[in-house]
């Protein structure tokens, strides 16, 4: 065993000190020491004794004493050892500063560390492993450029100073010069090539940072094998097997990992990987035991910071988030630069996203992008937090990046498409097709939702075929397809229930009876109902209605499905089945605001004027009043109770007019967009007479209604027709009318052609009048009232003719063909108003028989007369065609002549031709000349037509008076505009007609001699006839004339004609006959 | 089953063409169709290329209805003015001109043996029969009132007759009306037997297979087509497809095949087993208010008239 000898002092003898039996005090060391005076680098070997053997009190103790001030004066000439020795406690404090992880004690102990070595270089500032030593200090505080230049100075007096050339190595790794620290090291094991393995540990590290892994993975390898128990190397080859990410590798890594932890459990760096490694095997408990002993060790940020992570990893997936937020956030701190360690940004990111804190998440998944730019996870999960955020834009941005970064990210796509839903359906169907496909293509199966959605995009877009597909792929297999594929029919139904077909579910019993499997998951339901809806466009009733069916024979509260049974029932004008329907949804819920509103609607239809406002009153309720479509059937009810009172009462008119603006205009406020709404304040606005307003909201209506194929308005169209009538602009009224009628009806709509009538009638126009009269006879039969406004155009259409002061006899005759038939209808309709009721007075029709046949014998008269005249005018006719042959005989003779004498010129000039052609130019012109005789012709015959342009003539006259009269009423109108409530117009109307009607008085009188007073007395009968029409003002509402849907939107159309009661001098007071009867509102309100 | 274009005249008429029938072939000509217009006249025309036999004016108001008599001499229409004219076909002479007071006229239908015309009598709430050799008014069958309404109410006009036809064997008229009822009469006892009930809205047409006597096919404004046991008070079947309108339905001569006109401008056609369209022309581009199977052999034909004032003649197979 070694041993040292101490000097006795003054002898020549030696205590004789054996190393491994040192003391356990030191004290008694050191009395020897002191008293034998004994040399000092005896007292530096016992030391170092001490500090091997682990006895870090004594060491320091002797060490203490060894530079303590006596000493220094003792020992004053023996430099080398006292500067020893003072480094050595540097390094000591150093080594504890370094070690130390709280940071008080560490500063202490550096400052301890500084002192020191500050005394040594006191002694002799030249002394180079006093400046290693400073320089070690430096780096374990981490003043790297200050270590440098310490061992600069070293190496600069020795540039093999193996200590300094690590030292400088160490300063370059840090500094990131790899390459350079490389060199260092190298050198240093090329001057001491015994040097301890930890040199050759730095070489692996250099070239692991160098990422020359092979190089690295040797170097280690090395160190291995000098010292087989060096932690570091065992844990770099670790990491390098792990980085393999082959199986075998991370086998491996973790079996030296495991030995490295064996060798020496405070390893951070090992105790990360192994919990890194076990938290992906899912041995959370591991995981927590090893990062906290880990974090106990170490105070290196970075692998802090990783613990950290670890940690918060182990909590995340346990789904601990707050506690896995904590350490996040832990993690996060001890990170200088997002740069060096971004994964715990992310996962606190998710973690904030998780419990809600979006804008804290944002900006860690921000940093994490400006690392990753193209990171998808990433940037879905940003566009994840600006969808929650509400800002669309943005989140689009980041899909759409993360798509175009990863094209085969099928659940980008999807959220893509999910989000392109509201705003852009074109690109979500296309996003959602390529979800489809890559899904498709990677043998995934597709979510029914996602089918759905694309189902839905392309019905929404008109695709009709294409949709139908797609609800059948998400559908898959069921009972269903027999039904798509016609293989299953409803069965027939006896008469009696066939009435209530749509509330049948025999034939799913029936199924199931016969062995099919009636099965419907619940998550097919919404598709089910979504391709209902589609066969319902594409007309095929039936089948959807058997969907429904289905859908409520398996789920019986599925609301929805009852109403569009409903709505199918509606549809088809079996009110009694609808409402039934509607009563089932309530039943299921009783406060649905769609079956309430629908219920309502059937109320209406079915004139339950007061149920139906008390339904309509409790929908609103249910949604607190924040429906539009509750608020705006208010709003339409309202109206319809202003305008639907025969004997109105200006009073309660205006009450209910003002309620329903008030309505309408809440909504408004409500939906700005919401065209309903605004069609509805422009038919008040119509109402009180602000046509303009009126007309400016109209086109906007429609402008915007056209381009969407779930919105259909054909109201705003006839308002605005009606408004065009108003305002005396005629030709555009009808061409809207007829628009209208054609886009929305299939040209079936008698109401319509109502209207036209009535301006082809204002415009006196009486045969187009008629003609369309003529056709909504023929779609409505049994509507009485047209066959009365057909009679009274008859009747207005003759004596307008026979009030021309010139007329031909066949208009004459047609006036008589027509008077006869009006008598015959008028006839008719007296005859039929014994059987029916339809609202007409028996004496008025009788009063119009008579006045017909009247005016009938008066156009008999004219009759002959006009004969007798046109016998005349024949004969002079003929007498002047005669003449006319006879000189066109003559002119034909004449022209004959010329074109001989022509031709036998030309015969002779041609012949000069070919004799003589210098006179080719003249020849020329000759034949110019013989060409422009032959024009005159037509202009001849011009003059025989006189009596065309006599005709035109006349009706230039007509047109004329046309003229004058619309200039008049446009005056009045705009005269009286201000003031003029709306239902004056029809008496300026009638003081029109009237005064139109007087000449016309005059006319026949003058006319007819022999008039007789019975004649008179009939016009005046008709005079008065009109005011009496017009008095009634036969205000007929269209009741709600949609199909219903709970498409709301399309419910929404409050059906309004402002300018219905206009149509009373056609439509005369027989408006009562096709609606109900009147009393009913009176009473109950 | 399969419909093929053959010939289109555009401006047939110069109005809205609201009837169409054929006139079964004579021996001096072949069959021939017979269309009336809101243009008051009724013109004749030769397939298949469509030639103009003849116009033949005389009513007032637009002709609603045509019939021929299955022996295909002489032809019947009736207008809006309710006035019924018998004329003969090939030289238009009237043979008789007649009105059902107090009501009014629809449709018109020989019986298949051709002794009878019965007419959809609208406001009346009744068929009117009348007798072709006489020309006398034999029957009137009137849809009963319905119970528990009170007589003095004149409600009736719901049951306003629009429409009606004969089973092949000329024992039973059906007549549809406004409501969407269809009701059935025993014509030789002249007597009201029973209701189809199914639609709601006006049934224009209806029409019974030439092959299975019971079975009856009815359009309805409501856009469905129904199949009704006549006999056995069953709806059979439904079938939906227009988007309109149905204005006229007709079967084919071998009772397979169905063809609807609608106010969706299209002509369809059935398939009767099946239950479900096959084929959908879209030459016309307004209501289509007539559609008629050529009766008797092969070829077969199917014509269509149109509020877009043409005809279109198909050939059928």
């Amino acid at each position: 065993m070694a041993s040292v000898y101490i000097p006795v002092q003054n002898s020549e003898e030696e205590v004789r000190v054996a190393l491994d039996q040192l003391p356990r005090d030191a004290s008694d060391i050191l009395d020897i020491l002191k008293a034998e005076q004994a040399p000092l680098d005896l007292w530096l070997i016992i030391a170092r004794e001490y500090f091997k053997q682990g006895k870090l009190e004594q060491f320091r103790q002797i060490l203490e004493e060894g530079s303590s001030p006596e000493i220094d004066e003792y020992y004053a000439d023996v430099r080398y050892e006292r500067i020893a020795i003072l480094n050595a406690l540097g390094a000591y404090y150093s080594y504890l500063g370094k070690i130390e992880t709280k940071q008080r004690e560490k500063e202490e102990h550096f400052i301890l560390a500084t002192q020191f070595y500050n005394k040594a270089s006191r002694i002799d500032i030249h002394e180079p492993s006093t400046w290693v030593g400073k320089g070690q200090l430096l780096l374990a505080k981490g003043e790297v450029d200050q270590a440098f230049n310490a061992f600069k100075i070293v190496l600069d007096g020795d540039r093999d100073n193996v200590p300094s050339l690590l030292g400088q190595a160490c300063v370059e790794f840090n500094r990131g010069q790899y390459s350079d620290s490389l060199e260092l090291y190298k050198r240093a094991l090329q001057v001491n090539p015994n040097c301890p393995a930890a040199v050759r540990l730095g070489i692996g590290l250099c070239r692991y940072k160098m990422g020359q892994f092979e190089k690295a993975w040797q170097a280690f390898q090395r160190v291995l094998q000098l010292d087989p128990e060096n932690v570091e190397a065992l844990v770099a080859l670790a990491i390098l097997d792990l980085h393999t990410n082959a199986a075998a590798g991370i086998r491996k890594g973790m079996e030296k990992m495991q030995r490295a932890f064996e060798l020496y459990p405070y390893c951070a760096m090992a105790l990360n990987y192994l919990a890194n490694h076990f938290f992906y095997t899912g041995q959370h408990f591991l995981v927590e035991q090893l990062t906290e002993t880990a974090l106990a060790v170490t105070n290196h940020g970075p692998t802090k910071s990783h613990s950290y992570y670890n940690l918060a990893r182990s909590y995340h997936s346990k789904g601990d988030y707050d506690k896995a937020g904590v350490y996040y956030m832990a993690s996060v701190k001890e990170i200088s630069k997002p740069q060096e360690f971004i994964f715990p940004y992310y996962g606190l990111g998710q973690v904030q996203l998780k419990m809600g804190d979006l804008k804290s998440s944002l900006s860690n998944f921000e940093k994490v992008l400006e690392i990753y730019p193209d990171n998808c996870e990433t940037l879905k999960a940003l566009g994840h937090i600006y969808v929650q955020l509400g800002q669309t834009g943005k989140a689009l941005e980041f899909m759409r990046k993360a798509t175009k970064i990863d094209p085969n990210d099928a659940q980008a796509f999807l959220d893509l498409g999910e989000l392109l839903i509201s705003s852009d359906a074109v690109a979500a169907q296309d996003c959602l097709k390529t979800a489809r496909n890559l899904l498709k293509k990677g043998g995934q199966e597709v979510p029914i939702d996602v089918l759905n959605n694309l189902g839905v995009l392309h019905f929404e877009r008109g695709e009709f075929e294409l949709a139908q597909q797609t609800f059948r792929e998400a559908l898959g297999d069921g009972i269903w397809v027999a039904f798509i594929d016609g293989k299953e029919k409803a069965p027939s139904v006896d008469d009696d229930a066939s009435i209530f077909q749509y509330k049948d579910m025999q034939i799913f019993h029936q199924l199931e009876k016969e062995g099919h499997l009636v099965e419907l998951p619940w998550n097919k339901v919404t598709t089910l109902f979504n391709l209902a809806r589609l066969l319902e466009q594409l007309h095929n009733t039936e089948t959807a209605s058997i969907f429904y069916r289905l859908i409520l024979f398996k789920y019986p509260d599925y609301v929805d499905a009852y109403l569009r049974l409903a709505g199918l029932a509606k549809a088809r004008n079996n009110l009694q089945l609808s409402i039934e329907l509607v009563n089932d949804a309530l039943k299921v819920n009783n406060k649905s605001p769609n079956a309430l509103l629908m219920l309502g609607d059937l109320e209406l239809k079915n004139d339950d004027w007061v149920k139906a406002k008390e339904t309509f009153r409790a929908a609103s309720e249910a949604t607190e009043g924040k429906d539009s479509y509750a608020t705006l059937s208010l709003g339409n009810w309202n109206y319809f109770a202003a305008i639907r009172n025969e004997k109105r009462n200006p009073k309660l008119e205006a009450t209910h007019l003002e309620k329903s603006k008030e309505l309408y205009t809440k909504v408004l406020a409500q939906h700005s967009a919401n065209l309903y709404a605004a069609n509805g304040a422009g038919v008040v606005f119509a109402e009180k007479g602000h046509f303009d307003v009126s007309k400016d909201i109209f086109t906007q209506v429609q402008e915007a209604a056209s381009g969407n194929i779930f919105v259909q308005m054909p109201d705003v169209w006839i308002n605005l027709a009606h408004v065009y009538f108003a305002q005396g602009n005629f030709p555009l009224a009808v061409k809207m009318y007829q628009n209208c009628l054609r886009k929305f009806f299939n040209n079936t709509d008698s109401q319509i052609l109502l209207y036209i009538a009535r301006t082809h009638y204002e415009a006196e126009q009486w045969q187009d009048c008629k003609k369309t009269l003529m056709r909504a006879i023929h779609l409505a039969p049994s509507n009485y009232t047209f066959r009365f406004d057909a009679g009274v155009v008859m009747q207005k259409f003759s004596a307008s003719t026979l009030q021309k002061p010139k007329k031909s006899v066949d208009e004459v005759r047609s006036t008589v063909a027509e008077l006869e038939n009006a008598v015959r209808l008028f006839r008719q309709l007296s005859a039929a108003s014994s059987l029916h009721f339809h609202g007409f007075d028996e004496k008025k029709i009788d009063t119009h028989v008579e006045y017909c046949s009247h005016l009938l014998e008066a156009a008999r008269v004219h009759l002959t007369a006009a004969e007798h005249e046109e016998q005349k005018v024949r004969q002079k006719q003929e007498l002047a065609r005669q003449m006319a042959i006879a000189e066109e005989a003559r002119r034909k003779a004449e022209e004959q002549r010329k074109f001989q004498l022509e031709r036998r010129m030309q015969e002779d000039e041609l012949k000069r031709v070919r004799q003589q052609e210098e006179h080719f130019e003249r020849i020329k012109e000759q034949w110019k000349s013989s060409t422009s005789g032959s024009k005159r012709r037509p202009s001849d015959m011009d003059d025989e037509d006189g009596g065309h342009s006599e005709k035109r003539r006349r009706k230039g006259g007509k047109k004329r008076k046309k003229d004058k009269y619309s200039r008049s009423r446009y005056e009045t109108e705009e005269a009286e505009a201000e003031q003029m409530d709306y239902q004056e117009a029809p008496e300026i109307e009638d003081a029109n007609t009237n005064y139109q009607e007087s000449p016309g008085h005059m006319n026949e009188q003058d006319d007819e001699e022999n008039a007789q007073n019975p004649l008179e007395a009939a016009f005046g009968i008709e005079d008065s006839d009109v005011e009496d029409e017009v008095a009634p003002a036969g205000r007929r509402r269209r009741a709600w004339s949609e199909s219903d849907d709970d498409d709301e939107q399309q419910e929404r159309q409050p059906e309004s004609s402002p300018r219905r009661e206009n149509s009373a001098d056609v439509q005369s007071d027989g408006g009562e006959g096709g609606d109900k009867p009147n009393g009913d509102f009176d009473d109950e309100d | 089953m399969k419909l093929a274009g053959l010939k289109s005249i555009d401006d047939a008429h110069d109005e809205s063409v609201w009837a169409i029938t054929w006139v079964p072939a004579t021996e001096a000509r072949p069959a021939l169709l017979l269309t009336g217009s809101l243009d008051e006249t009724v013109r004749l025309w030769q397939p298949d290329e469509l030639v103009n036999r003849g116009k033949m004016t005389g009513h007032c108001l637009g002709v609603a209805s045509v019939a021929a008599h299955p022996l295909g001499f002489i032809a019947a229409s009736a207008s809006l003015d309710s006035f019924v004219r018998i004329f003969d076909v090939d030289s238009n002479t009237t043979i008789a001109s007649f009105e059902a007071p107090p009501s009014e006229v629809w449709q018109l239908r020989f019986n298949p043996q051709g002794t009878m015309l019965a007419a959809a009598g609208g406001g009346s709430a009744s068929v009117k029969v009348w007798d072709t050799s006489t020309w006398n008014l034999v029957a009137t069958l009137s849809i009963p009132r319905p119970e528990g309404t009170k007589p003095a109410d004149k409600s009736s006009s719901k049951k306003f007759v629009l429409s009606v036809a004969w089973s092949p064997d000329g024992r039973r008229i059906a007549c549809g009306s406004m409501d969407g009822t269809v009701s059935v009469f025993d014509t030789d006892r002249g007597k009201f037997l029973h209701h189809l009930e199914g639609h709601c809205m006006p049934v224009r047409s209806l029409v019974f297979s030439p092959v299975e006597p019971r079975l009856l096919f009815t359009g309805s404004d409501d856009q469905h087509v129904h199949m009704y046991d006549a006999e056995g008070k069953t709806q059979v079947g439904s079938m939906s497809g227009h988007n309109g309108w149905v204005l006229s339905v007709d079967a084919s001569t071998d009772g397979a095949a169905l063809a609807t006109g609608s106010s969706d401008r299209t002509v369809k056609l059935w398939d009767i087993g099946m239950k479900a369209a096959v084929q959908t022309m879209s030459n016309h581009n307004d209501q289509v208010w007539g559609v008629a199977f050529r009766p008797g052999g092969m070829p077969g034909r199917l014509a269509s008239v149109s509020d877009d004032k043409s005809i279109s003649l198909y050939d059928y197979s």
